[in-house]
């Protein structure tokens, strides 16, 4: 990795990722690495280290931050929170973390396919409504169990649902995300580890994504 | 750190609820619509009420931690919700019986109510009309109430689930919880003695407190790369404990667990053959509710072997 340059230090990165003041306690971490550890992501992806990113984050240095892959595995399981001795909310940094990388271009593909489901509910009100065969086959299922064949959702709290996405500018903000380009992320915290590590079936760096869009 | 992290569920809950609010999940009633309608059932013969509301819609939790949205909608949306809840039902318990529902809104709920600044911009948003969320609704799990009413439920076993080897999946935004869950969120056993109590054999596996993956949406973007050789660990544990079925507490997790099992199959893992249902459908199943209402058409993995091994069809 090339040496970071001085305008890659941010001394309010915490602050600018932590807008909206979710995690005020970051700088407690003890670096104890208990995160890590226990973190099941980390146990398949090496190079995905929470603790090194809490540093990361603190010291203000950006550069491998924003474009990497291993951000957008993190399964938001919360096992570092619930170890950490202090009680950073590290799934709620992550969060903040991404919308920063998206900003920036990056990850747009990890988030892209999910936001589809959005628009989607901002139609129904439930989340994860599935295409015309899908929707048939939840109708058909719900018949057979005696129930309504489908989940009762007002067309009141539809449109108020709606309302609330476009009133709080995210329906404008996920727009916006669609409409950008896409710069590659690429697993950027590699250094220091056993290239064996990635030799492994599954950890190949750059085979994700082939089932998502 | 005074605030204790593991209580009772009398402490927790306090009087058993002769009526509660019952939480819509999305998933819950598209993808599994047997596990709402069971939980109905189970809570109806164990005697107590339960409210829905259409005007509810999704908690907008899952979508917002997978970075797809700013945090305000969430925010205007659980204040709407719960408002809802606190202006219509006054009084009344909001339970959740999807692990995400529960999370997003406990977490959400805890944001509203320390900071004011976030609770007066949703309430604005909100009070457009006519709600206003004052930070009174209290969040609960179902599987909380199963277990205060764990005596209630031994003794309305009709069909005791004799020799039934069932292991559980406590699902992470229950166990991540910090403070005031009902159990250790590292070593939980309240589901297992709610197993014991329905007279089945519960089995520890290794990786029963481990992620379904697909929190997060990562089932979406990362199944290859990192969910399928996480998951085919968990089930690896649970074959070699010879797991017969396997419960959830979250239609997500449900999801992950019985949909992907098949795929394991197809790349080499495996291959594992566990039924994943919900534990308001077993409780259902041993409390003597129609097989037919517990929807299990819509599992992948088909529950039929355990059905028949307890001596019900699925017409039943
Ligand atoms: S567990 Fe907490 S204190 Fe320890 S390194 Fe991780 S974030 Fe820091
Ligand atoms: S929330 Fe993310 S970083 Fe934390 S343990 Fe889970 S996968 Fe690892």
């Amino acid at each position: 990795m090339p040496r970071e340059k001085d305008r890659d230090w941010d001394d309010n990165l915490y602050s600018k990722i932590d807008h909206y003041n979710l995690v005020e306690n970051l700088e407690q971490c003890l670096q104890c690495g208990k995160c890590t550890g226990n973190c099941p992501v980390a146990a398949i992806t090496p190079s995905y280290n929470p603790r090194v990113i809490v540093n990361d984050i603190l010291a203000g240095s950006s550069v491998r931050l924003l474009d990497s892959e291993e951000i957008w595995r993190c399964f938001w399981c919360a096992n570092c929170y619930r170890l950490c001795p202090v009680d950073i909310h590290y799934p709620l940094l992550m969060m903040q973390l991404r919308y920063m990388a998206l900003e920036n271009g990056y990850g747009l593909k990890y988030v892209l396919p999910i936001n589809k489901f959005t628009f989607r509910a901002l139609e129904k009100g439930l989340t994860f409504v599935p295409g015309k065969r899908g929707v048939e086959k939840i109708m058909r299922l719900r018949t057979s169990i005696g129930v309504e064949p489908w989940p009762q959702v007002s067309e009141k709290a539809i449109r108020e649902y709606r309302a609330i996405f476009e009133q709080t500018g995210a329906k404008a903000w996920m727009e916006n995300i669609q409409n950008m380009t896409e710069k590659p992320v690429r697993f950027s915290y590699l250094e220091g580890r056993m290239a064996n590590e990635y030799t492994k079936g599954n950890n190949t760096p750059g085979t994700d994504r082939q089932s998502a869009g | 750190m005074n605030i204790q992290r593991v209580i009772t569920p009398r402490e927790r809950i306090g009087k058993v609820p002769d009526k509660l609010f019952l939480f819509r999940s999305c998933t819950g009633s598209m993808e599994y619509p047997g596990t709402e309608n069971g939980i109905k059932e189970v809570l109806k013969i164990l005697g107590v009420e339960v409210v829905m509301d259409p005007d509810q819609t999704c908690c907008s939790g899952y979508i917002l931690t997978c970075s797809g949205y700013k945090p305000e909608p969430a925010l205007a949306v659980t204040a709407r919700n719960l408002g809802l809840v606190e202006q219509r039902y006054d009084g009344l318990d909001v339970y959740a019986f999807c692990n995400g529902c529960f999370g997003y809104l406990s977490e959400l709920t805890h944001i509203l109510n320390q900071s004011q600044s976030y609770k007066d911009m949703s309430n604005q948003l909100v009070g457009q009309w006519g709600y206003h969320y004052q930070g009174k609704a209290r969040i609960f799990h179902v599987q909380e109430l199963y277990y205060q009413l764990i005596e209630k439920i031994r003794e309305k076993v009709v069909h005791p689930l004799t020799g039934l080897r069932v292991a559980s999946h406590y699902g992470c935004h229950y166990l991540a919880q910090q403070y005031g869950i009902l159990d250790d969120g590292d070593l939980p056993t309240f589901h297992e003695e709610i197993i014991e109590a329905l007279g089945g054999t519960p089995v520890f596996y290794k990786e029963r407190r481990m992620c379904c993956g697909y929190a997060v949406g990562r089932g979406f973007t990362h199944k290859e790369s990192v969910v399928q050789p996480h998951l085919a660990r968990k089930f690896d544990s649970a074959k070699e404990e010879g797991v017969e079925l396997m419960t959830t507490v979250c239609p997500g997790c449900n999801v992950a667990l019985d949909r992907e099992q098949i795929k394991l199959a197809e790349r080499g893992f495996g291959p594992y053959d566990i039924p994943v249902i919900d534990l308001g459908q077993l409780i259902g199943l041993a409390l003597g509710v129609p097989v037919w209402k517990l929807g299990f058409n819509a599992n992948t993995i088909p529950v039929d072997g355990i059905l028949s091994k307890l001596g019900l069809g699925k017409g039943d």
